[in-house]
């Protein structure tokens, strides 16, 4: 009894570390990934210095941020400073525990997993209103604000979205949604929720400060954010928030979209093969977007948000709510 | 149909077909200075200063006019001379160019009468101290000396000879000049 009680705690931290590793892996490759992708749409090389094809320049990143001066202005609110990056990261980061990556490898498969994910990037705007605040700077605190409420508009949007998938399913287990995609007739639920899909991913966009979205850090036009005082790794914390968004929101889609780790047929010896090439494609059409889309103004990101976003994914659920009544 | 190409994307969709088909159809055009490619500039091209070394004296072609120092907007040309007691000739004892402060607009090499100070082509000179680009007369002409080790002569230089200006209007060194 006992016995098997370790076993399944040695077991979750062996899974964690896993996950952990991989997931942090993937975000440092997804940088290169991205500075490459973007240079051969613009016609450049992109990274090409450290080993052989750039492939080492993510490691190289880190250790140069990490030897960055780390400089704290002395007005600052010191605790609160420190955790702001922290507090962006574990919330962009945490969701990736609760994704079903195959049918045996959740880590925790509990009831209300979609909730959690939705309060937990909605926790996200904590990270950025406690770094603008705790800066103790005029322009971090606008840009804070700024931010906060573009994160808390495309939250809705994202927010109903989804809910018409949970109304598809009748669960807000993530497995189960999978699950219940996999028994329906179109096996994946983009088709009968494309308008949905829609939605959800242009408020994962948003929500992750993602380019035509990405006013919180418009460094050119409006000397950056919320982050302005940070420098070194901690403002790298930061990005690797953001990145780490990317991946939890891509991995989201993945699940309540497109049929998570199902796939046409099972590939021997690979099971998250479905999952990882959806999870690429949709990686890449961040990055793809990113190289090809100017940026929004922030009244039109405004209005986009609520009064086109908000509205459709309204009206979808509605109509899903009423189908299932219905059928 | 203006709303249906609104509500369908049809301009984002065009923009993302275009960076894909860059994506997959067109090759870099980096250039990969100094370990691939070669860059070849312009002839006439205003880089690292040089008082051309007269083939016959040895020394500079300079008379000491003047006109170079005092044609320089950023006044970065600084000559001292002494005037031979037999000849009568002027004769340049220091003559040093502040290239930090150079705006390469090349008057000096245009009004000199005898082309004897030039921006020759080579453009590989920066340094990691100021007195490294701080060119005095032996490092003019020794500049010289590098420059035409790499040129298919008789070497030319254009702003020598300024087009658009009729030949007769310029000093007799200056027109009859066929180069070094
Ligand atoms: S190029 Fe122009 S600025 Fe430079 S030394 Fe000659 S005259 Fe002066
Ligand atoms: S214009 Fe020519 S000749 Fe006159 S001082 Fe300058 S370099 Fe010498």
């Amino acid at each position: 009894m006992d016995l098997s009680w370790l076993t399944a705690v040695l077991l979750l931290i062996i899974f964690s570390l896993v996950l952990l590793i991989l997931a942090l892996l993937h975000v440092a490759y997804l940088t290169y990934a991205e500075r490459k992708i973007i240079a051969r749409m613009q016609q450049r090389l992109g990274p090409n210095r450290v080993g052989p094809r750039g492939l080492l320049q993510p490691i190289a990143d880190v250790l140069k941020l990490i030897q960055k001066e780390d400089i704290v202005h002395p007005h600052v609110d010191r605790p609160l400073f420190a955790i702001a990056p922290l507090v962006s990261l574990v919330c962009a980061a945490t969701g990736l525990s609760l994704i079903p990556l195959w049918d045996r490898f959740v880590l925790s498969n509990f009831n209300v997993g979609l909730l959690f994910i939705l309060a937990l990037s909605s926790l996200s705007a904590y990270g950025v209103i406690l770094s603008g605040w705790a800066s103790n700077s005029r322009y971090a605190f606008l840009g804070a604000l700024r931010a906060s409420a573009q994160v808390i508009s495309y939250e809705i949007a994202m927010s109903l979205a989804l809910l018409s998938i949970v109304l598809m399913a009748g669960s807000f287990n993530l497995q189960e949604i999978v699950k219940a995609q996999v028994a329906s007739p179109f096996k994946i639920n983009l088709i009968p929720q494309i308008v949905a899909f829609f939605v959800f991913m242009i408020s994962a966009i948003a929500e992750t400060n993602r380019v035509p979205f990405d006013l919180p850090e418009a460094e050119t036009e409006l000397v950056a954010g919320y982050f302005t005082e940070y420098s070194g790794i901690r403002f790298a914390l930061f990005y690797l928030a953001e990145y780490y968004g990317m991946v939890v929101m891509s991995a989201l889609a993945v699940t309540c979209f497109l049929g998570g780790y199902a796939g046409p047929f099972e590939v021997p010896g690979l099971p998250f093969f479905w999952f990882l090439l959806k999870l690429y494609v949709l990686l890449f059409f961040y990055i793809w977007v990113r190289a090809t889309l100017p940026r929004y103004r922030y009244d039109q990101l405004m209005s986009l948000g609520w009064k086109i976003l908000i509205p459709l994914a309204l009206v979808n659920l509605f109509v899903t709510a009423f189908i299932k009544l219905m059928f | 149909m203006k709303l249906l190409e609104k509500i369908l994307l049809i301009e984002i969709w065009k923009g993302l077909l275009l960076t894909l088909k860059k994506l997959l159809l067109d090759k870099p055009v980096t250039i990969q200075y100094p370990e691939k490619d070669k860059v070849i500039p312009a002839p006439g091209f205003r880089g690292r200063h040089a008082l051309v070394r007269d083939p016959q004296s040895g020394d500079t072609l300079c008379i000491a006019c003047m006109r170079c120092a005092r044609v320089c907007p950023s006044q970065c040309i600084y000559i001292e001379y002494e005037i031979d007691a037999e000849t009568k000739k002027r004769k340049v004892k220091r003559y040093d160019i502040e290239a930090l402060r150079c705006v390469y607009c090349g008057y000096c090499e245009e009004v000199c009468p005898v082309n004897a100070v030039v921006l020759t082509e080579y453009f590989e000179y920066a340094g990691y101290s100021r007195d490294e680009v701080y060119f005095d007369k032996d490092r003019l002409l020794k500049n010289w000396d590098e420059f035409i080790a790499t040129q298919k002569r008789p070497y030319l230089n254009p702003f020598w000879k300024p087009r658009g200006l009729p030949e007769k209007y310029l000093p007799v060194r200056k027109r009859n000049f066929t180069g070094v």
